[in-house]
């Protein structure tokens, strides 16, 4: 169960993973919003175009059927009177004849709203509609009469089609014959353009949505591709660090085990056999003094002179083992120390400079410091060939730095090439510890200078000093 | 009998209290008048035993000899003070002097030496062993005096802005005593006034430490 929980809770590289893909998603998302309405937009104003000019040349191809009628019988109505019955029946008939296509005629209305010419509707004639309306509840043929008497013009609304009786959008062209008071026109029904219309529409949304599903789809890969790489290096990195982790607890029990191995030798070779002798002269002191010989003092000499010998042999491994003056005085005079048995063991000049103040470092930075000294001293002996050592210990804003400068051969001649050596990546894994920072240069002339750096954060506070808390209690 | 030189003794090792206490009461002129285990102690009784001699040990719980060294003598500028060590490193001898104390002496020196040193620091001589004579040589002419612990205390509450009188009220010493440590601490740091010596503190970083209220 906690597994399960653990594996809620993102860790560093997932939620770095999630920063990038967020905003990609919000990005994205933006963009296909964008994309669809511009393209909506353009296929609006294209269609809607689209739609005008179709209609329109229907509007026209009707007033050319009108105007052509109308020319056609005007000999025949132009000649006649207002009551001529043959005029208008033969005109009627004329235009009764005049269908086309499969919906197509022409109708006559008197001003009275009885339909008189209806070819394909012929059941509609010699009845009165005036007051007719659609299905929406338009106007017909009032509609139709009142334009013709304006003159001429369009009107549009629902009619059923002769030919299947359902009922369609159409468009009229109506004009007059003022005379003999009729309302003569045609109409052309147009649901075939708004059904192509409404086709476009439906393409254009279609389009539209199928740009979202690929970009959608794209995103998606684009995520995935992220996340697996994301989760991929994270794995790496992790099994990198493992494996890291792994060798650096090697070492630190190789170490472990070699300082042991060391502590115990010194121990068995020097200080037990030493001891042993101490025994050896003291058991013999107590022999002569039971015996009343006069020689016991010279014995006892001897042990006690061994017993110095052990003192000082105790002295030695212990400040090996961790110098006290680290602890008790602090790390300015733990390095000089240093500096002056390194002076002299080696014959290699090593001045050091350092601060007035004393033991403002923490004990983590105290003992880092002072083993990076010892290793960079180490190294120096060892490769460098300096003649010449300078180290300095300074405290300043930004915390303490403690650097090591020779005049040497410089690190990169004495390293082989890529790995740097153990004694550096020891140094560098202990300023890491601290938060601290190492830097290695290489000066023009030659020679190496390392500066370790720890921050603020290991200096003392000044109100810790041993001093003041004993005095202000 | 009055004429007896009277000695304390500061060490939290019974073992070397002990032996040290049994050697010198072999002289007839040595009256050990205390053992003590720590350097708090030693100051608290310090008055009331009235000694002509402290032998001191360095490390040891609560206050250290270096500490104890410099309070005692705060208190009572008098006290000639012999520190006893394990550690024959010259810097915790130059340290000890510096901090006050008359003499240096390895607690494995010896046992004669402890009265020979004893014997020299009543003359107003100062005393130290064989092994640490030649290892005190003055070395570091380039740099400055390093403060003593109670000249770095007294530098810390000053460059935090407190006055001499608060100082002495929270070390729980005379207003003349600071004003001493700070002629010291400006001679040693070559400054002449508080601004500089907060300025100092700041630059070395000491002031800014953890926890510090800036």
């Amino acid at each position: 169960m906690r597994r399960w929980f653990a594996l809620l809770i993102p860790s560093y590289a997932q939620k770095l993973t999630l920063l990038a893909a967020v905003p990609l998603i919000l990005a994205v998302a933006a963009i296909a919003l964008l994309v669809a309405l511009q393209a909506r937009a353009l296929a609006e104003r294209e269609i809607s175009t689209l739609e005008t000019q179709l209609i329109e040349a229907k509007k026209a191809e009707l007033r050319n059927y009108v105007t052509q009628a109308r020319n056609g019988f005007y000999f025949i109505y132009g000649n006649a009177a207002p009551d001529d019955e043959t005029a208008k029946q033969q005109v009627a008939q004329i235009l009764s004849a005049m269908i086309y296509g499969d919906e197509g005629q022409f109708f006559v209305y008197d001003y009275d709203g009885t339909q008189l010419v209806s070819p394909r509707q012929t059941e509609r004639i010699n009845q009165d509609w005036s007051g007719q309306t659609d299905s929406e509840g338009t106007p017909v043929v009032d509609e139709l009469i009142r334009t013709a008497r304006d003159g001429a013009g369009y009107h549009s609304y629902l009619w059923p089609k002769p030919s299947t009786g359902q009922e369609a959008r159409m468009i009229t062209y109506v004009t007059s014959f003022p005379s003999w008071r009729w309302a003569v026109g045609t109409g052309v029904f147009i649901d075939d353009v708004l059904a192509s219309v409404a086709t476009a529409r439906a393409d254009v949304e279609a389009r539209v949505q199928s740009t979202f599903v690929y970009i959608g789809a794209i995103t998606l890969v684009a995520l995935l591709v992220v996340f697996t790489t994301g989760m991929l290096i994270n794995l790496r990195e992790r099994r990198l660090a493992d494996a890291k982790l792994k060798r650096l607890t090697q070492r630190v029990f190789d170490a472990q085990e070699e300082e042991r191995g060391r502590v115990a030798r010194e121990l068995h070779d020097g200080i037990s056999q030493i001891l042993v002798g101490v025994r050896y002269a003291l058991d013999n002191t107590r022999r002569r003094l039971e015996r009343g010989d006069t020689r016991a003092a010279e014995p006892l000499n001897k042990g006690i002179d061994s017993l110095a010998q052990a003192i000082i042999e105790v002295r030695r491994i212990s400040r090996d083992l961790r110098p006290g003056v680290l602890d008790d005085l602090g790390l300015g005079p733990a390095i000089k120390t240093l500096t002056e048995e390194f002076e002299t063991s080696t014959g290699i000049a090593c001045a050091f400079q350092t601060v007035v103040f004393r033991n403002r470092l923490d004990d983590e930075a105290k003992i880092a410091l002072y083993r990076i000294a010892q290793e960079a001293l180490t190294n120096i002996e060892k490769h460098a060939a300096a003649t010449h050592v300078q180290i300095s210990l300074r405290g300043h804003r930004h915390g303490g730095t403690l650097s090591i400068a020779d005049n040497g051969r410089g690190v990169r001649s004495t390293q082989t090439a890529g790995s740097p050596g153990l004694g550096l990546r020891n140094m560098q894994e202990r300023m890491d510890q601290l938060g601290g920072t190492l830097t290695i240069s290489q000066g023009k002339s030659g020679g190496t200078t390392i500066e370790a750096t720890v921050p603020l954060s290991h200096m003392l506070p000044p109100e810790d000093s041993e001093h003041s808390k004993v005095a202000a209690e | 009998m009055t004429d007896q030189i009277r000695v304390v003794i500061v060490d939290d090792h019974p073992m070397v209290a002990e032996g040290i206490q049994s050697i010198l009461e072999s002289y007839d002129d040595i009256h050990v008048i205390g053992t003590l285990s720590n350097g708090r102690d030693a100051i608290d009784k310090l008055e009331a035993m009235d000694p002509d001699v402290v032998l001191m040990d360095l490390n040891m719980p609560q206050m250290g000899g270096l500490t104890a060294t410099e309070i005692m003598l705060e208190r009572r500028p008098g006290t000639r003070i012999l520190i006893l060590s394990m550690h024959d490193n010259p810097e915790y001898i130059s340290s000890a002097l510096s901090h006050g104390a008359m003499g240096y002496l390895l607690k494995d020196v010896p046992t004669d030496e402890i009265k020979n040193a004893i014997d020299a620091v009543m003359r107003a001589e100062r005393y130290l062993c064989t092994g640490a004579q030649g290892s005190i040589a003055p070395k570091d002419q380039g740099d400055r005096e390093a403060l003593t612990e109670r000249e770095q205390t007294i530098l810390l509450q000053l460059a935090s802005g407190r006055s001499n009188k608060e100082v002495a009220n929270v070390l729980d010493i005379s207003v003349r005593t600071v004003e001493t440590h700070r002629k010291n601490i400006k001679r040693k740091l070559g400054i002449a006034n508080t601004a500089g010596l907060t300025r100092y503190a700041l630059e070395h970083g000491v002031l800014q430490g953890t926890g510090v209220r800036l």
